[in-house]
């Protein structure tokens, strides 16, 4: 058995070894690179940055608690700046498995730290079954469809809610996602209801919507764990993306050299094969 | 009577929703009466769920109660789903423990248990994918080596090793991959089955109104 028969059937044990060795080693050793920022995250940031001050953002946290480690960093570096611009915040979730708990947790931790009131600066409306119903039934009436906000309290004994009816006082909707909700956010409200809708997705989605960022249907976005890092750069408040890109750079450069190898093997292994039948 | 009724709703709530869009829903009936459906609907779906525990329920009770192999893990599901959903429903004022707020048993799952579990799942992926990529990515033709050099491109573009890596040869390169990858051939080709699926969509809801499919009926 040659050497490259011997690579081939390499035991997955040692790539995965490779793989937590390569998501360790960053921790132990410390490494910074230049996050280079691309045109569609500073699109986002962009569109946030120049709305009017006290401006009321709709921010989705549709995600489950599988893909935190890619979307919070991104709910967090959005509420970062829509407190620092003084934004009216509005959140809710489509996702029942987490996504209300998550919105309260987030949202509190960073309303604290600047100084927001909840009910008057912000306003967490939680969950509600049959999400194509709730953004269509919020273009006429948020209220209709979240009678109370996540805790019960009834929206109209909310300050922030006095002058949210539907959509019309909404200046832009931030999506969170990590599954195909975007899609309905762009379609339904976008598309119906003219509302800037910006999003943050998980990077094996993010290919799929740039076919919207080209039809200008959506304003900005955020792919995966890089386009958070970016956010959080354009933010100012360096988080956990950022942290986690030595990380992730060190799994991709693992995996695309375990690729080259695995090809150079497979040929190699090919050709001495067929050397041999020669002989 | 079993089928027409089905039908008949169906095309019901699917041509109110369809022509209510053309009206203003704070000024006439149809808009009302569209506000309206749209609160059913989520009504209905707050049941669907209910629907779902209480399937759920059932088919593990059964493996439990007959003892089928592998029963403990039936028993767990039940344990799971009950022990996370009644604290969760008993009001708060009873108890610091009850509710979904945080310090609840609830919270407490979900956070500690949960969300772990839940992370720890989806990065087990990240060893599986590199195992995967090192046995299957292979050039063995020119679309396969095509595919290979993209992915590669775009793996090293995304992460800021790569890009550092890319703007040695040129430091328009990552935008290069922007313009011609993302924007170009991918949104190309995104766009091309989004157009695809959405027609197929319309079809099908069509089909439902007009009674042709009916197999959500449980018929062919």
């Amino acid at each position: 058995m040659s050497i490259w028969d011997k690579i081939l059937q390499l035991d997955r044990r040692w790539i995965y070894l490779m793989v937590a060795l390569a998501v360790i080693f960053p921790l132990i050793v410390p490494m910074t690179f230049k996050i280079y920022i691309t045109p569609e995250v500073r699109q986002l940031y962009n569109a946030i940055d120049s709305l009017p001050d006290s401006s009321v953002v709709m921010l989705t946290f549709d995600y489950y608690p599988s893909t935190l480690a890619e979307t919070e960093p991104m709910s967090v570096a959005a509420l970062n700046q829509l407190f620092q611009k003084n934004c009216k915040v509005l959140t809710l979730t489509t996702v029942p498995l987490g996504g209300p708990s998550i919105a309260e947790r987030v949202t509190r931790k960073i309303a604290k730290k600047y100084h927001k009131v909840y009910g008057v600066d912000y306003v967490n409306l939680g969950y509600k079954a049959n999400y194509v119903a709730v953004l269509k039934g919020m273009g006429t009436s948020i209220e209709a469809i979240y009678p109370t906000d996540n805790s019960g309290t009834p929206l109209s004994k909310l300050p922030m809610m006095k002058h949210i009816k539907n959509y019309n006082d909404i200046k832009f909707i931030f999506v969170v996602s990590d599954n195909g909700i975007v899609d309905y956010w762009i379609s339904i409200v976008n598309a119906q209801y003219g509302i800037p809708v910006g999003s943050g997705v998980t990077a094996v989605m993010a290919p799929k919507f740039y076919s919207y960022i080209g039809s200008k249907q959506m304003t900005g976005l955020l792919g995966g764990m890089k386009g958070a890092a970016e956010y959080e750069i354009l933010v100012k408040e360096r988080g956990m993306a950022v942290k986690g890109m030595t990380m992730q750079s060190l799994v991709h450069l693992l995996i695309i050299g375990l690729v080259i190898l695995g090809n150079v093997a497979f040929f190699a292994s090919r050709r001495n094969h067929k050397k041999g039948e020669h002989f | 009577m079993r089928t027409v009724v089905p039908v008949i709703i169906a095309f019901l709530s699917g041509f109110i929703m369809i022509v209510a869009f053309f009206f203003n829903p704070d000024k006439t009936i149809l808009g009302k009466i569209e506000s309206e459906v749209l609160v059913w609907v989520t009504i209905v779906g707050g049941f669907t769920l209910l629907l779902g525990v209480v399937s759920i329920t059932r088919v593990n009770w059964q493996a439990v109660k007959t003892k089928k192999k592998g029963w403990i893990y039936n028993f767990l599901t039940l344990l799971s789903i009950f022990v996370m959903a009644i604290p969760a429903m008993l009001p708060s004022s009873w108890s610091p423990f009850f509710g979904d707020s945080s310090g609840s048993v609830y919270d407490w799952l979900f956070n500690y248990i949960d969300a772990p579990m839940m992370g720890t799942m989806f990065a087990m992926l990240a060893f599986y994918i590199a195992s995967a990529a090192f046995r299957a990515f292979r050039a063995r033709n020119a679309e396969a080596t095509l595919l290979l050099l993209t992915a590669v491109l775009v793996m090293l573009w995304r992460i800021p090793m790569g890009e550092a890596f890319l703007r040695l040869f040129s430091d328009s390169l990552p935008q290069m991959i922007n313009n011609y990858v993302m924007n170009g051939v991918n949104l190309a080709v995104q766009r091309g089955i989004l157009i695809g699926a959405a027609l197929g969509a319309a079809s099908m809801s069509l089909r439902i109104m007009l009674g042709i499919e009916r197999t959500y009926m449980g018929k062919g």
